[in-house]
């Protein structure tokens, strides 16, 4: 539910509470007010009857006068004022139904020359009811109309005001922590928003600092273990040269040379990957696809030729923006993996065009979860000396430069595709 | 052949110059900016292996030196950082080669070795002699007794890898990368190795040379003419 909506609906609520209350308000102050006047009427009107009643002048207009019984002599024994609204039965002329009406009415008791005297005098009250409807009504529409006129007004105020806040949304939904552009927020002159701006600008900042600051930290963590590693390998090295040495303890050299040199690759690898990561190939050359994997495929030669794999390939001359090293290190990525996990006499096909790279090659299925397959560290072949991070390459150079990277696998076909 | 190393990290300095040594040159060390400058400045070096990440200062501030002092020097550019910008800024400034940490002590040999080709091509006669094996690396050919030996490009990187860290161990490792380059990760490259050493014998044999390769236990190969 929109905020405004939220609000909006508990203002409605809160309108009609308020109308509720303020109706039965206004009716109850307006009937006082006009049963006070009423009654000053009726009071008058009897005081009328009784002056005539007390210098005996005749009652014209009325009926035979009835007698007061005992019972009511005896409730009232003194003057009393008795105001009260009542209903009478009246018959409408010419309609011929009984319909009741309301009507205020004046009861007094009072001994006038000697004689006790009950006089009545009524008003009717259906103009007063017809009179408090009208205003009612009016209230009705007037508060209707101002309600309307505010959720109208609101409406497309906020559309204003929120405006700036949508836009800010959808910049925040386009961020990437990758990329290194601070986010633009359009400026607003309420303070909440302002407060919220700042605040998301201060964020990502701080974001994009640590994240930086992490990438620069394994760029640099891989850096400062080159120099042990190197003094390392090299002492090995040194000591092989020895001519003193038994069987065994060459043996035991040799393994931690080995464990050296694949620490060293990791490393290489893994400062590959950082360096890729803080998008320290940017610049951009132009580059023959081409020529990259005619030049893979004469440096892999022994491999091929070893496995007795058949290549084919499909390779359109168009010279793309790219940078070298990056597409050099894709398409050398690619091809060592296809190799890799190809089978004997197998095959390898490569299809460039403007717009795709594909890669497929025959091979075992796939036994992991191909979703796990361009993770770091996923390593799909018992291979000993691969270290499982190939793939992990190439999926970050796509991603750097916004290439879409496919794999699929049917009938022991693996197609690893990548649309610029 | 008169080298400075310039290098801070002592055991590694260490072990470059014993292994450089037993190469005979003559070496000498450097480990700080100031020192080495000093070096620079006082004498005369044919080759300088220079890290270019110093503690008190930059390597490619040396570099400048260097050109100024000689313009003969070799400079082999060692660093940690496999970084294009290094690598082009070093080139740029007169560098002769790029090796970054860590290398194999017999790949360092071999570029010093190349470099020291270069410098002399003009000159005398650079073509490199072990008994009866030539190699003349201008044309790229080798002769066994005076007679053409046909051999792939791979064979014959890897006959002048051998030839140039000759008595010396070269493990399956350093090989590889001398030959593939350290991008690739195969983990059946050493078959290759041994594939393209049996081609190699095969071929030396056919010239009525000698086999100088010795294998040595699963650690590599060793081209020697000394008898164990």
């Amino acid at each position: 539910m929109k905020l405004i909506r939220k609000t909006g609906r508990t203002y409605l609520w809160l309108s009609i509470i308020i109308f509720i209350l303020s109706g039965a308000i206004l009716i109850f102050v307006l009937t006082n007010v006009m049963n006070n006047r009423l009654d000053n009427q009726l009071f008058y009107n009897k005081e009328i009857v009784a002056k005539r009643v007390k210098y005996d002048v005749p009652l014209t207009i009325f009926e035979e006068p009835e007698e007061l019984n005992e019972a009511e002599n005896k409730l009232y024994p003194k003057d009393t004022i008795i105001y009260k609204d009542t209903l009478i039965l009246r018959l409408i002329q010419g309609e011929g139904v009984d319909e009741f009406e309301k009507y205020r009415q004046l009861t007094s008791y009072e001994t006038l020359q000697g004689v006790r005297y009950k006089i009545i005098a009524r008003n009717s009250l259906v103009r007063n009811q017809d009179f408090i409807w009208v205003i009612l009504i009016t209230t009705f529409i007037i508060i209707l109309l101002l309600l309307s006129g505010l959720w109208i007004l609101n409406t497309q105020i906020s559309k204003k005001i929120w405006k700036p806040f949508y836009t800010n949304i959808d910049k925040l939904k386009n961020f990437s922590i990758q990329n290194q552009n601070t986010i633009e927020l359009v400026p607003s002159d309420i303070d909440e928003f302002k407060e919220l701006n700042t605040s998301i600008k201060s964020l990502t900042q701080k974001l994009q600092s640590d994240f930086n600051n992490l990438k620069e930290f394994s760029e640099n963590a891989s850096h400062e273990m080159q120099t042990p590693l190197a003094i390392m390998k090299s002492k090995i090295e040194l000591l092989l040269q020895s001519s003193d040495l038994t069987k065994e303890q060459s043996e035991q050299l040799q393994s931690i040379y080995q464990a050296g040199n694949r620490l060293s690759k990791l490393n290489k690898t893994l400062l590959l990957l950082a360096k890729v990561e803080n998008q320290q190939f940017s610049n951009k050359e132009e580059v023959s696809f081409k020529k990259l994997i005619e030049k893979s495929l004469e440096n892999y030669e022994d491999f091929i030729i070893n496995k007795n794999i058949t290549i084919q390939t499909e390779l359109s001359d168009h010279i793309s923006s790219a940078n070298t090293i990056l597409v050099d290190t894709l398409i050398s990525n690619l091809l060592s993996n296809a190799i890799k996990h190809n089978i004997p006499n197998g095959k390898i096909n490569i299809t460039y065009t403007k717009d795709t790279l594909i890669f497929s090659n025959t091979g075992k299925p796939l036994k992991g979860d191909p979703k796990n397959l361009f993770n770091r560290f996923k390593k799909e072949s018992t291979l000993k000396d691969s270290l499982g991070l190939g793939l992990a390459i190439i999926k970050q150079i796509c991603d750097v430069n916004n290439w879409q990277l496919n794999y699929s696998c049917e009938k022991e076909i693996h197609t690893i595709s990548v649309i610029f | 052949m008169k080298i400075l190393i310039v290098e801070d990290e002592i055991e590694l300095l260490d072990s470059m110059t014993t292994y450089l040594k037993n190469e005979d040159f003559i070496c000498e060390s450097a480990s700080s900016f100031f020192d080495a400058e000093d070096k620079i400045i006082s004498f005369g070096y044919d080759i300088i292996i220079l890290d270019i990440t110093l503690p008190d200062g930059s390597g490619l501030n040396l570099l400048e030196l260097i050109k100024e002092q000689s313009s003969k020097t070799g400079v082999l550019i060692v660093s940690a950082k496999n970084s294009l910008d290094d690598k082009l800024k070093g080139l740029d400034l007169g560098a002769d080669d790029y090796i970054t940490k860590p290398f194999h002590l017999a790949e360092l040999n071999s570029r010093i070795n190349s470099l020291i080709r270069r410098r002399n091509f003009d000159g005398d006669d650079s073509s490199i002699q072990f008994n009866e094996i030539n190699i003349d690396p201008s044309s790229k050919t080798v002769t066994i007794h005076g007679k053409h030996m046909e051999l792939t490009k791979k064979e014959y990187n890897l006959l002048l890898y051998f030839i140039t860290n000759k008595n010396k161990v070269l493990t399956k490792e350093s090989i590889a990368e001398h030959l593939w380059g350290d991008d690739i990760e195969m983990a059946d490259s050493y078959d290759f190795i041994y594939t393209h050493m049996g081609n190699l014998r095969k071929k030396i044999k056919k010239l009525e040379g000698t086999d100088y390769l010795q294998t040595m236990y699963g650690l590599g190969y060793k081209f020697t003419d000394v008898e164990k």
